[in-house]
């Protein structure tokens, strides 16, 4: 045996390649190079989705603006500090449980699950990946909301963790949830009903007192109002009280979709 | 010297017009029982959502905003299935072959389309009826109806079925088909003055409005459950009904000519 053999057996701990075989560091790792797989994958349809984030989240700013007689720069400011929510709703709740349904039909969703890296990591990199591609169509979505509506916003800095966070619910609310149901046909009819309901029935573009007391009990417990409240304490002020208790919800469904997602991974089938 | 060749078969009868219909509406019926059901509770469904969901968007919905919202959610009953579901019918039709062997049978083109026609009000009829009802009890509004209804209906029905079955035939790709019925479903729920008056458009988008026969749609049933609300209804009868002849030329046309 001479030195460059000794230099290629992996040391303690340590896969055939030199990377580690378990602990947080391979975990890093393999979200790493899933967000790799990933956004090649991904280059597809990513273009397609901000098209689509767009057209759902501008047309229905723009839409509810067509109902008011008249729009006073109340209904005007509710609208447009409701885009981001409406440009994050359909992605979260239509366009990530399609792309899970398509990708059981397609095998492919067996074929990642038989990659060796952890779930959770696979999970975390599917995460990551949609937050950050839900972006782009969401400014472009408030950018015409509000030159429609004339609004000047005041943007501050909590906008970035408010949309950060919002997206990830969404996302992870949505994946958790096509994980769960194994028919692809019942969540595909569950998201339609359920956006619909949501952008008719939610007080996302206009003030939680239109509703009746028993509506808006169920819309403070949902995530979409919790939402709606996160996104517009960062682009106005005076409007939002009780901001904490809102980061609360939001946060609690995103530990909710994770609980999903990490009850689905880690059974076996 | 050879004699010509006879060609003899059983003298088939060819089907009256009036059976071939039926024979076709039943065809229609049976190929749609499982999501016939379904269609109508969506229909029913998205109906009393739009009712009931517009009313949320106010502290107190005016008068006349729920009239038009109740109105017009009829008119969106009417067409959704002719326009949306027929294409998509379709397209699956084509995928299947059956799109092929239905233009195989010796059915006049006529007697296929008022079959279709016919399956879609079935469709479209009890979904409408609900809607009024809802918004009678949610908002109080009496409606005022008017022996007018029954051509405003059929014409609105047929206008959209007809557009829908032009789409579905002249069209050869199914995937573009379904695109399509997409991005029109998007658009007329959107983007036509339907559930509100066009007056709360911008002009350009109301112009653009007036010529296509969805906003007229919405006036000549209003019309049918209102008095002294709209006005022109004539002009929006001849609109709608210039709509139901291109659509009904085109599918002529697509489905006349040849593979």
């Amino acid at each position: 045996m001479n030195a460059a053999d000794v230099a290629r057996v992996p040391g303690p701990g340590l896969g055939a390649s030199g990377a580690p075989r378990s602990g947080p560091l391979r975990w890093f790792r393999s979200v790493g190079l899933m967000l790799r797989f990933d956004a090649g994958r991904a280059r597809e349809w990513a273009a397609m989705m901000a098209i689509v984030q767009v057209m759902m989240g501008a047309g229905m700013a723009i839409t509810y603006g067509f109902f008011y007689p008249v729009i006073t720069p109340l209904v005007a400011l509710y609208i447009v500090t409701g885009t981001p929510t409406l440009a994050l709703i359909p992605l979260g709740l239509v366009m990530v449980p399609i792309g899970v349904s398509q990708q059981k039909v397609e095998g492919t969703f067996d074929f990642i699950w038989s990659l060796p890296a952890p779930r959770t990591a696979q999970a975390a990199s599917t995460f990551l990946l949609w937050t950050a591609l839900s972006i782009p169509g969401l400014l472009v979505a408030v950018a015409i909301s509000a030159w429609r509506y004339g609004v000047t916003l005041t943007v501050t800095p909590a906008i970035v963790p408010a949309v950060l966070l919002c997206a990830l619910m969404a996302i992870s609310v949505g994946f958790g949830m096509a994980l769960a149901i194994q028919n692809p046909i019942i969540v595909n009819l569950i998201t339609n009903m359920l956006v619909f309901v949501v952008l008719l029935f939610s007080p996302i573009v206009y003030p939680i007192s239109y509703l009746p007391t028993w509506l808006a009990d169920v819309a403070r417990f949902l995530p979409f109002y919790a939402m709606a409240q996160v996104v517009r304490a960062a682009l106005t002020t005076g409007i939002v009280t009780d901001l904490a208790h809102w980061y609360g919800v939001v946060i609690a469904w995103t530990a909710i979709g994770w609980g999903l997602t990490a009850w689905v991974v880690g059974r076996r089938r | 010297m050879a004699s010509a060749i006879r060609l003899e078969g059983t003298a088939v009868p060819r089907p009256t017009w009036r059976h071939a219909y039926l024979t076709m509406t039943g065809w229609d019926l049976a190929g749609l029982r499982l999501e016939l059901p379904l269609i109508v509770v969506v229909q029913i469904l998205s109906g009393i959502g739009f009712v009931l969901g517009i009313g949320l968007f106010f502290q107190r919905i005016p008068a006349q905003v729920a009239l038009y919202v109740s109105t017009g959610v009829v008119v969106l009953n009417l067409i959704l299935v002719g326009l949306i579901v027929g294409p998509q019918n379709t397209a699956d039709q084509k995928l299947a072959g059956t799109y092929e062997y239905l233009r195989a049978l010796p059915v006049p083109a006529t007697a296929a389309a008022g079959a279709w026609f016919t399956v879609a009000l079935i469709a479209s009829l009890p979904a409408a009826v609900v809607s009024l009802v809802i918004a009678e009890l949610r908002y109080g509004i009496s409606f005022t109806i008017t022996p007018s209804i029954v051509p405003a209906v059929l014409l609105t029905a047929f206008t959209g079925t007809m557009l829908g079955y032009a789409l579905s035939h002249a069209i050869d790709d199914p995937m573009r088909t379904r695109l399509i019925a997409q991005m029109l479903v998007f658009f007329v729920f959107g983007f036509s003055p339907i559930l509100y008056p066009a007056s709360q458009q911008p002009p350009w988008l109301a112009t653009i409005s007036w010529w296509l026969p969805f906003e007229h749609m919405a006036t000549i049933v209003r019309a049918g459950l209102t008095t002294g609300v709209v006005s022109g209804i004539g002009r929006s009868y001849l609109i709608v009904a210039i709509w139901g002849i291109v659509g009904t030329a085109l599918s002529a046309r697509a489905v006349g000519r040849r593979a």
